[in-house]
This record gives structure tokens, sequence and C-alpha cells, in this order.
């Protein structure tokens, strides 16, 4: 019987293509949503608006605690997100899943135009003008490429050497523009997702380990592919008093903030670095430093332990869902979740390069926000899907 | 189906690794955290607190230095220093603007000038720089009124040290001026900061401590750009205590006209508690452009010419002692039983050691000398004879009682030690052996023997206060302090009545014409750069002793001629604050 069943749930995946589901119904969402999930989620976002605010007021008008700018949209891009959230619920993953290949070759394409034609910030091209919202797409293709590797990985199997083969144009056609515009943080994500996609869809160990050599070797190729700032940033990784003043001077104030907030934080609203400004993009770039100078370390602990018990439960549903895709797809979204919050950790500290890639559920951005709602409102979808078809 | 349950347990298997891999890199975050937040942490809270807080220091005044009766000897007066922020200056037009304020209200100043001061001192975008100094009250209440002020600049006070006495007590009381590099790393952690203001030379030197006070303290937030954010903390500088001299700024003032235009000193001193009445070293300098900034020219004036007027000739210049040296040779004598205050010795003229004449003053002789008689006449040949039987050791052993060779403390800075000399010496010094004309020679204070004004001034202050080794001093709350002389009192009767003698009917017999009787020795010193110096030394009342002056002239020639009248005409001062004009005075 139970053989029988695991049949019948891999039968589905195939049927998936063809046939759209109904969406999942309203029952079905409350019975089987993973609450952990979705809570660390919450608390998380929830901390990050309060860092938030904290980043955005200053000691130059003291007595005005009134909401921000910055908070009262963050808050406004929140509401946004959970209606996603539940949409996407509603949707079924299964449903946009078969629409993966179209949304791939749409956001190359996309990809494509912004390298003729995106608004430059900071002497990268990442944005487009949507009026209201300046919209990131390499934001949204993180979503996009997790479908479409999930997708991809599933048809053909990386034991065969078509599969490998058509998996790497999968992923060379998403992080190539990416590493043009020059946006080298996002295009690390991508390129964490697809190995992490590598290892969990089974590729064979040689393959595995062959792929890690290859990206050493390339990795000195990747220094005259950089822009003289990508350089200095990577200079002043490696020692932070090469530029004290200028490039460095980010590194060197954002380890001062992470380090002076000790075990116990200076409190909420007390820490000097971001309030004074020492801190360059308090509310984006280097908002865990904002949070890890006002909470200390046994905050700290508490914000890592929430990612983790986030990750885990994403991996929790990969692991247990029946759907090959749907594994991939969830092992896709918890690898581009990992990476963004080690790499913002890291960098607060100085223990690694600084990018622009943003804390997710913390960091302001409406972007960001909304795809990390995106994501993990699929993984939601998997694990209502494939809960229900436990019984 | 079988292949399916496989793959299905390789898929668990690579998820579980994937798990584990998040959980070890979380740890390894946290271990990273750990390592900064809490075992480094102490480190980046300090750092923290540079970044966000600007200490400025503020200058305590110093305490102010009065004379005996109260005249100030050393004030402060306020100015201000005008500072802005390159930041400032860099807006618009603004240092077009300020360049011509400056030079409307007198400072000369161009943009360009201004433009170099910015960059040489623009270190950190928000910390304030200096661009005008000794800015006075008025000066700068006429500049805020005008309306370019406000746009960059800001006045900062500076309390200058300013010394109205000028050159009347420039050795006693010293100057102040900015501490040195090297000055600054003799000094305990934290105590100065470069740019302190730091007594340099007398009273100013030695009692820093006391004159300096307590630096205050401004602290103040300022954010990432150095912009004050708010006020954190203000200590109030503390101003030093004042201190007050035993020196009388008339008697320097006497001591002044009485020296004229010799180079040399004068010093009282109270016999009885070592406080210094004046003291007094010509040439004298005014010490105020040391401290508000003195131009090249001046300085060499100060340092470079042979009159060097930054010496002070009391308590530095070290002279053969002359006829004055007398009086240590006599105690010698009569303390190792070589004299008796009967034994006499005929003086022909000269006396003969060898095959070597060593003459007398008096080149036709005083016939027979006893100590008493010696000591009046200034007698040589009596000194040179029983010297010679006695040896260079004994009185050497009786010299160094009377503080020759050691310094007599006085609480001022550079005090010189004089030479005792001796075998030893001697041989270590010059590598030849004593001969015994050294002896002769000593025995009346010439050759090797050197001797500063104090250190005599202090011998006859112990043989008026009958035994009474006192620590001269110009603080007037520090204590007395003083050794007793070993020598016994029925010596020191002998010498003094030889000294009573020389200032009634003797050598010294001038110091005596102003009106107090003196009692005192002469001396004329050789100098082999040219005219002798005279010395001479007493004190008075000769029954009550009060008061011990020394004077010497360089290159005065005669003791009795030159010096014997200065100190008569200042312990009659003292004595009775009379001023005596002569023609003898007018004559220099």
């Amino acid at each position: 019987m139970a053989e029988n069943g695991l049949k019948g749930g891999e039968q589905q995946i195939s049927n998936g293509r063809e046939a759209f589901t109904d969406g999942t119904s309203w029952r079905d969402i409350r019975s089987y949503t993973d609450c952990v999930m979705l809570f660390a989620a919450a608390i998380l976002f929830l901390f990050g608006l309060a860092v938030i605010h904290s980043a955005s007021i200053s000691f130059y008008a003291p007595g005005d605690m009134a909401v921000s700018g910055s908070l009262a949209r963050q808050a406004v891009w929140g509401i946004g997100s959970a209606v996603i959230y539940i949409a996407v619920i509603k949707t079924d993953y299964r449903n946009i899943m078969s629409v993966s290949a179209f949304l791939f070759v749409g956001m190359v394409i996309v990809f494509v135009l912004l390298l003729l034609a995106g608004h430059s910030a900071k002497g990268a091209q990442r944005w487009f003008d949507l009026g209201i919202l300046r919209f990131q797409p390499s934001e949204l293709g993180k979503v996009i490429f997790a479908l479409a590797l999930a997708k991809f990985c599933t048809l053909f199997p990386l034991d065969t050497l078509k599969g490998v083969l058509f998996s790497f144009c999968v992923a060379g056609l998403a992080i190539l523009p990416i590493m043009l515009q020059p946006d080298l943080g996002s295009s690390l994500v991508y390129a964490v997702m697809f190995f992490a996609v590598f290892i969990a869809a089974g590729a064979p160990k040689k393959l595995l380990f062959g792929l890690i050599g290859v990206a050493a070797a390339l990795l000195p190729l990747l220094w005259f592919a950089m822009k003289p700032y990508q350089r200095m940033r990577m200079m002043v990784f490696i020692d932070p008093s090469v530029d004290p003043q200028g490039a460095g001077y980010n590194v060197i104030q954002s380890r001062i903030a992470v380090g002076s907030g000790g075990l116990l934080g200076k409190g909420f609203l007390q820490g000097t670095q971001g309030k004074l400004h020492f801190l360059p993009e308090p509310h984006t770039d280097f908002i865990f430093s904002v949070f890890a100078e006002e909470f200390g370390f046994i905050g700290c602990v508490a914000v890592l332990l929430l990612f983790g018990i986030l990750i885990y439960r994403i991996l929790n549903v990969g692991e247990h869902t029946k759907d090959a895709s749907a594994r991939l797809l969830c092992v896709a979204i918890a690898a581009w979740l990992w990476f963004q919050v080690m790499e913002s950790v890291a960098m607060s500290m100085g223990l690694a390069p600084v990018t622009g890639i943003p804390l997710p559920l913390f960091s302001y951005g409406g972007s960001s926000l909304i795809v990390v709602s995106l994501g993990l409102a699929l993984v939601q979808s998997v694990n209502i899907v494939s809960q229900k078809s436990k019984f | 189906m079988i292949v399916g349950i496989t793959k299905k347990i390789a898929y668990f298997y690579r998820i579980r690794f994937l798990k584990w891999c998040v959980v070890f890199s979380l740890l390894l975050l946290t271990a990273g955290l750990f390592n900064f937040q809490v075992i480094q942490s102490w480190q980046y809270v300090d750092l923290a607190s540079r970044n966000r807080l600007r200490i400025l220091r503020i200058s305590p005044p110093r305490g102010n230095i009065v004379d005996a009766n109260g005249s100030p000897v050393a004030i402060n007066v306020r100015t201000f220093n005008l500072c802005c922020y390159p930041i400032e200056l860099k807006k618009g037009n603004n240092m077009k603007v300020t360049a011509d304020l400056l030079a409307r209200y007198g400072v000369s100043m161009t943009e360009e000038k201004l433009e170099k001061l910015v960059q040489k001192q623009y270190s950190a975008p928000y910390r304030s720089i200096t661009v005008a100094t000794n800015i006075t009250f008025s000066q700068l209440t006429q500049m805020i009124m005008d309306n370019d002020f406000k746009k960059a600049l800001f006045p900062m006070v500076v309390w200058k040290r300013t010394y109205p006495a000028r050159s009347l007590a420039a050795h006693v009381v010293g100057y102040v001026s900015e501490i040195t590099r090297e000055e600054l790393q003799t000094k305990a952690e934290g105590d100065y900061v470069g740019g302190d203001i730091i007594g340099k030379n007398g009273i100013e030197g030695v009692y820093e401590d006391i004159l300096r006070g307590t630096a205050g303290e401004e602290v103040i937030e300022v954010d990432a750009k150095g912009r004050k954010v708010r006020d954190i903390s203000y200590t109030e500088p503390k101003k030093g205590a004042n201190i007050k001299l035993t020196i009388d700024l008339e008697a320097q003032q006497y001591a002044a006209e009485l020296i004229g235009k010799y180079r040399g000193s004068i010093v009282a001193m109270d016999v009885n508690d070592g406080s210094v009445k004046c003291l007094y070293s010509s040439p004298s300098y005014d010490p105020n452009p040391l401290t508000w900034g003195i131009s090249t020219e001046e300085w060499m004036n100060l340092t470079d010419r042979r009159e060097r007027p930054m010496m002070n000739r009391a308590i530095s210049g070290a002279y053969p002692p002359a006829s004055t040296f007398k009086v240590v040779t006599g105690a010698a004598l009569l303390e190792h039983g070589i004299a008796t205050s009967h034994t006499t010795v005929n003086c022909p003229g000269y006396f003969e050691l060898g095959d070597r004449r060593f003459r007398c003053w008096k080149h036709s002789g005083h016939g027979k000398e006893n100590i008493i008689k010696a000591l009046r006449d200034s007698c040589d040949v009596y000194f040179y004879d029983l010297a010679s039987r006695m040896g260079i050791d004994k009185l050497t052993e009786t010299a160094a009682k009377f503080g020759v060779g050691s310094k007599s403390g006085i609480d001022l800075l550079g005090e010189a030690s004089g030479t005792i000399a001796g075998r030893e010496w001697k041989k270590k010094r010059i590598k030849e052996s004593w001969y015994g004309g050294d002896t002769v020679n000593y025995s009346i204070g010439q050759g090797y023997v050197l001797m500063t004004p104090v250190q005599i001034l202090r011998v006859y202050s112990a043989i008026a206060n009958g035994g009474r080794m006192l620590k001269p001093r110009i603080y007037a709350d520090a204590p007395t302090e003083e050794k007793t002389l070993d020598i016994s009192s029925e010596v020191l009767k002998l010498l003094k009545v030889g000294i009573v003698e020389v200032g009634s009917v003797g050598t010294g017999k001038r110091a005596s014409a102003y009106g107090v009787n003196v009692a005192g020795k002469t001396g004329t010193a050789q100098n082999s750069h040219g005219d002798d110096h005279a010395w001479f030394v007493g004190y008075a009342p000769v029954d009550k002793p009060r008061y011990a002056v020394v004077a010497i002239a360089e290159a005065g020639k005669g003791g009795s001629a030159v010096a014997a009248p200065i100190v008569g005409k200042m312990l009659n001062y003292l004595l009775n604050g009379t001023v005596t004009k002569t023609e003898n005075q007018e004559n220099k």
C-alpha cells in the first residue's frame, strides 16, 4: 500500500506538467500550514522592522520618535508580502511550477534588457524604474531561477551527460547577465543555489568535486571581471587598513558596531555607530551591524537561531515531499536564504567582502521582502500539498 | 522500484548533508560573533566611544606668583585664539570672507595664507584649527560685532603668562613655554599633552606642579562627519595655586641699579631662615617674549652673546672664591690644630715653596699675623704657609663641610655645584698629581676651587648664625631646611671676630660706609680672560646678624672698591629701607 502511495505521488509530478490543479482549499491551508516556519519568518520580519526604525531615526531630534518613512514603507511592503504569501499558497506551487519555463525565458530576456538599459546605482545596473517602485529583477529572478532549476533538473536527471549540460546552460543563462551587470553578490547567490540543487538532485560526487575545482580555478579570473570598486572591496576585506577612510571604512566601522554591542547590546535605539552615521546604509546592507550593536551577542544568537529554524524547516519540507521537483525547489530556496544570511552576518564582522546582498526579511526594501515571501510561500505550499497527500 | 527506493535514500542523505551544512555554518557564525562581541568586545567598545566622543582639553590658568609684598611677578592675561572648522571655511566664499575679516582687524592674513594654514593642520575634516592667536579681548569684541565673524570663526580662551616685573626677576621666576617632545616623554602618561604649557626655569619650573592647576575637559558627542550632536560632560579647569616669594621686587630693582652694567650677581639671604630676599643676575632679560612668541633675533640675543643673559650667575656661575675662601682655610687650620688664635706667621710679602715664590697681594708684607689679623688684612702668606703644612686633604675635608662642591639646594633650576677639587679629582680630570703649589693657591681660593655666589653666601650665613647651614629658599611657604655645620663654635667665633674686623678696619671697611656696620670679606678673583672679578660677602647687623649679602662683579677688579659698597648699600636697604645714591654708582 505504502509503495503504491509512493508511486502515486511520483505519478503526480509527471502529470503536474500537463494538468493545472484547482489550487489549495482554505481548509487544507488551515490544517497543514507549518506554523513554525511561518512564525519564524514573521518574527524575523518584526525584528527587521524594529532595526529599520532604529537605523532611520537619529539623535538630531531625540524627542522625535514618530514612525519614520522607511518603517512605514517597510510595513506596507510587509502587508503586501503577506497577501502575496497567501495568494501563492492558494494558487498551489504546482501551477506556478508548470509555467516556470516561460517565466525563466522571460527572466533571461529581462536580464538582457536590463544590461542594455538599466539605471546605474553605484556603478551597477540593477534597477528597473517602475514609477513608485524601483524594481530589482535579479531579486525576483531568484524565485524563478529556483523554480526553473527544480523543474529542469527533475526533467533531465543529473546522472546523464545531457542533464548536466542542460542544467549548466540554464544556470549560465541566469548567472552570466547578472555577473555582467555587474552584480557579483546576486550572481553568487545564484551559483550557490545551483550548487545546492546539484548536491540534492543526486549529481555524481566526481562531478561535484570537479565543479568545486573549476570554481576555485576560475576565482582568479573573477578579479579581472571586477570593477575597480569591487576590487577595492576585496582588498579591504583582506586588510581594512588599506583604505581606512574609504572602502575599508565600512568594514572597520561595521566591526566596531558589532563588537561594541557586547554580550547584551547597547539597547534598542541606543546604538551609536548606526545612529551617528558611522555605518553606511544602516537599514539595508549593514542592518545586521545595527542589530548586533543594539541587541548584542544574545540578540544575534536569537536571530541566527530563527534563521536556522527557518532554513532547517525548509529543508525538512524538501526532505518529506514526494515531489522530486518540489524537493529541489525547497533546496534552492534554502540555499538562497542561507547564503544571504551567511554573507550578511559575516560581512558585518568583516569576515566576508562587502556585497550589496540584503539580509532576508530584515533589510529595508520592497523587492527583497516580496521575493523572500514568494519563496517562503512556495515552500509552504509544497508543505501543505505533501502533508495533505500523506493522509 | 528498488532503484526508486535507493534513489530516495540517496536524496534523503543528500538533504541530511545540507542540513548539517546549515547547522555547522550557523555555528561558525555564532563563534565569530562570540569572538567579536564577547571576547574582544572591550576593544570595540573603546573604539566606538572614541569614534563618537571628542574630548576637548581646557587648559587651566596657572597660579599667580607674587613677591614678598604681594606685588605681581607672574600673572595670566586672557587672550583668544580664533578657531574654525576647515569644512566651514570651504563653504562658499568663506575662505575669502574670513581672510578679509582678519586682515580688517589687524591680523596679517590673506586668502592664500589661510588656505595654507588649513592644509597644514588638516588632519580630520571636523577637527578645529587655529587661524589667529594672541587676540585681545577688545580686539575680539570688535570682531564679533562683524557679521562675517560668525560664518566660520569662533574664539577659544587662552591664558597667556605675563611677567609684569619683566627683567627684574627673570632669573628667579623663570618662564613658561610649550612642552617639548622630550619633556612629554619624561612625564607620566596623560599628565601632559602636546601643546600644553610647562614651566621651564626658575620658580615656574621648580613649582610646576603647584602652579599648573588641573586641566578641564569638555566631552561632546559627534556624528560620523564630526558635527557636534550633544554635550556629554564638562569639567571646569582648576586654576593652579598661587605662590608667594620671599623675594622683594624693590630689592631686585635696587640690586639692578647697584650692579649697573657689570656682569655678575647680587644675592641676599635671611641668615636665620634661609629665605632669599634678593637674587639678581646681571645682565637680565625680559621673559615675556619667551612665552608670547619670540623672534629669531631676540632668541639670538638671549643665547648667543657673551653676556649670556639667560644664565643665572647667582647659582650657575662658578668662580674662584678668592679671598672670601680664607674663612674656610682658616676654619680648617683651627679645626685640625695647625693653628690656634695665638699662632703667628711672619709675612715678608711672599712665601717660598721649593724654588717657587708665591706673592702676598701686599708686596711689602704684613709682618707678624695671627688668624684674626690675617683675615682682617687678607694676608695671603699666613694661609699659604699654614695650609702647606696642613696639606690639601684636611683642607678639602673642611671645605666639604662648608658645602664647597655641593649644591646649596636652592629652589631654582640649573644650580651648579662648583668644584672642590683635591688629589683624586686632579688625577682624574687633569691626569696629574697634586703639587704643593696647588695647595698654596687653593688656600686663598684660587686655582682649582670654584664656587657659586650662593655657595659663598651660605658659608658666611653659617658663620653669622653660629653654625647653621641653611638651604636657601625662594618659595615663602617652603619649610626652612638646615644642617648643622660640623665646626666647633670656638672656631666660628674666631672667624667671626676676624670678619668683623674686616668690615670695621680691614679691607672691607667701605662696606660699612652706608649706614650699617658690616662683617664680611673681600675677594679679588684672578681672571685669566681679563680683569679680576670683585667679590664681597658680608652680613649685618654685626652683633645680631639678620641678612647676608654676596656680590660679584665680573671684571670689577677690586673687591673692596667695587663689591663692598654694593653689599653695604644692600644691607642698609634690607635693614633700614634706605636707598643710597652715591657718585660711585654713577661712575659705572
